[in-house]
């Protein structure tokens, strides 16, 4: 067997195990943390275009300028401000 | 000290404001003060910000909304038109808005909140300064003599740019730890780089722009402050107050100059008791000023026989602000 032909085999073997050690050791902590990233960045909406749900928070001339970059946030943003909590949001 | 002592001393001091309550005679002085400058070869801007900008009524030329216009050798004016610079401002963030996502038009939420954000009374203050700052960062003159809306503007802009700085410090650092938790998605995930934050680039830059536009009210080196004043007792306790309050933000204030003192050399002629009793009742403030104020009295200026507008009336003026 040539070098050439060994390599991908090695290398797909490689992956996968490197996979399988993502996800029984740090997927978890990659969930967590992109969700509390989440959160902060919710909460820096809030703290930037509060003005939008109705609470008043600071001269919006510069808030403005940051408005483009979370145009996409900003749907997801109200509904989790605005919806209702219950018990399973504890749970999850 | 003169006030023509106070610029030759300090040329160094090349933000010149008047400020004070409103009709005493701010753009008025702003104009002469300009001119002086001007016919001493400095190349000079005076500008205004107020909507019911008057400088285009002091020079007989409509410069409202137009950029800076030459009024002779030297001496630029302009109005800014803070209406225009906010429509301005926000078909830029429609347009960024349009260019990052590909839309083809806004959406309808959020282009509520621009609409709404530019409704509220504190985004004119903003807008405001941040065209001041666009001006003064171009550095094409030797001179900037900014003619001041109402004293009350100029405050609530000085406390509001604390506020938005310690909000800006905040968020900034809010950013970061953002940043740290993308950072560390990354590497558990092992991708190589993670994308350039815009929104920290974009606060840093908003906090330089609002550190640039109080510095330039606060400049020690750079900014001279003049109070003017007229002898009348409510002005007087207005000022005072003003003062304090424009100490406490670190203005550095230059002078004071008395303004529309009628003549008292007119009391030694036939004129009906109206008028004496105008100038006996001047003579009290007159008085009261100097123990309140002493040296930082730097020009007084007599009521004159017809209103400043025009260049002959402006240098007339500024002959007698500045000695011939």
């Amino acid at each position: 067997m040539s070098p050439e032909q060994a390599d991908p085999l090695k290398k797909s073997i490689f992956q996968n195990l490197k996979e399988i050690l993502y996800g029984m050791a740090s997927h978890d902590m990659s969930r967590y943390a992109i969700r509390t990233r989440a959160s902060m960045e919710h909460l820096f909406i809030l703290i930037t275009m509060g003005d939008m749900i109705g609470i008043p928070i600071l001269p919006p001339y510069y808030s403005l300028r940051l408005l483009p970059y979370v145009v996409p946030q900003i749907s997801t943003w109200k509904r989790r401000l605005l919806r209702e909590k219950d018990v399973s949001d504890a749970m999850f | 000290m003169s006030l023509k002592t106070i610029f030759e001393q300090h040329p160094e001091r090349r933000y010149i404001m008047f400020g004070g309550k409103g009709g005493l005679g701010k753009t008025t002085f702003s104009a002469a003060t300009a001119y002086w400058l001007a016919s001493q070869g400095k190349k000079v801007l005076v500008f205004s910000v107020d909507p019911q900008a008057s400088l285009s009524d002091i020079f007989q030329k409509d410069i409202f909304g137009k950029g800076p216009v030459k009024i002779m050798e030297n001496l630029w004016a302009q109005e800014i038109d803070a209406d225009q610079h906010i429509k301005e401002y926000q078909n830029e963030i429609r347009q960024k808005i349009l260019d990052m996502y590909g839309f083809d038009e806004v959406p309808e939420e959020i282009e509520q909140y621009i609409q709404a954000a530019s409704a509220e009374p504190a985004m004119e203050e903003s807008a405001i300064f941040d065209a001041v700052v666009d001006i003064v960062v171009g550095g094409n003159y030797d001179y900037y003599i900014y003619d001041l809306v109402p004293l009350g503007h100029a405050l609530y802009y000085l406390s509001m740019a604390k506020v938005y700085d310690e909000w800006i410090n905040k968020i900034t650092k809010l950013r970061e730890e953002m940043r740290e938790y993308e950072e560390m998605v990354s590497r558990l995930k092992r991708e190589k780089e993670t994308e350039e934050d815009q929104i920290l680039t974009e606060l840093l830059y908003i906090r330089q722009r609002i550190n640039a536009s109080s510095s330039i009210l606060t400049d020690k080196e750079k900014t001279s402050f003049f109070f003017v004043v007229i002898p009348e007792e409510m002005i007087l306790l207005d000022t005072q107050k003003a003062a304090g309050l424009f100490a406490k933000f670190d203005v550095p204030i230059s002078g004071y100059v008395v303004n529309r003192v009628v003549p008292r050399e007119l009391l030694g002629q036939d004129i009906p008791p109206y008028l004496r009793n105008r100038i006996e009742m001047q003579d009290k403030y007159v008085k009261q000023i100097d123990e309140m104020l002493g040296s930082q009295v730097v020009s007084s200026v007599p009521e004159l026989e017809r209103d400043v507008t025009g260049l002959p009336m402006i240098e007339k003026l500024a002959g007698i602000m500045f000695g011939k």
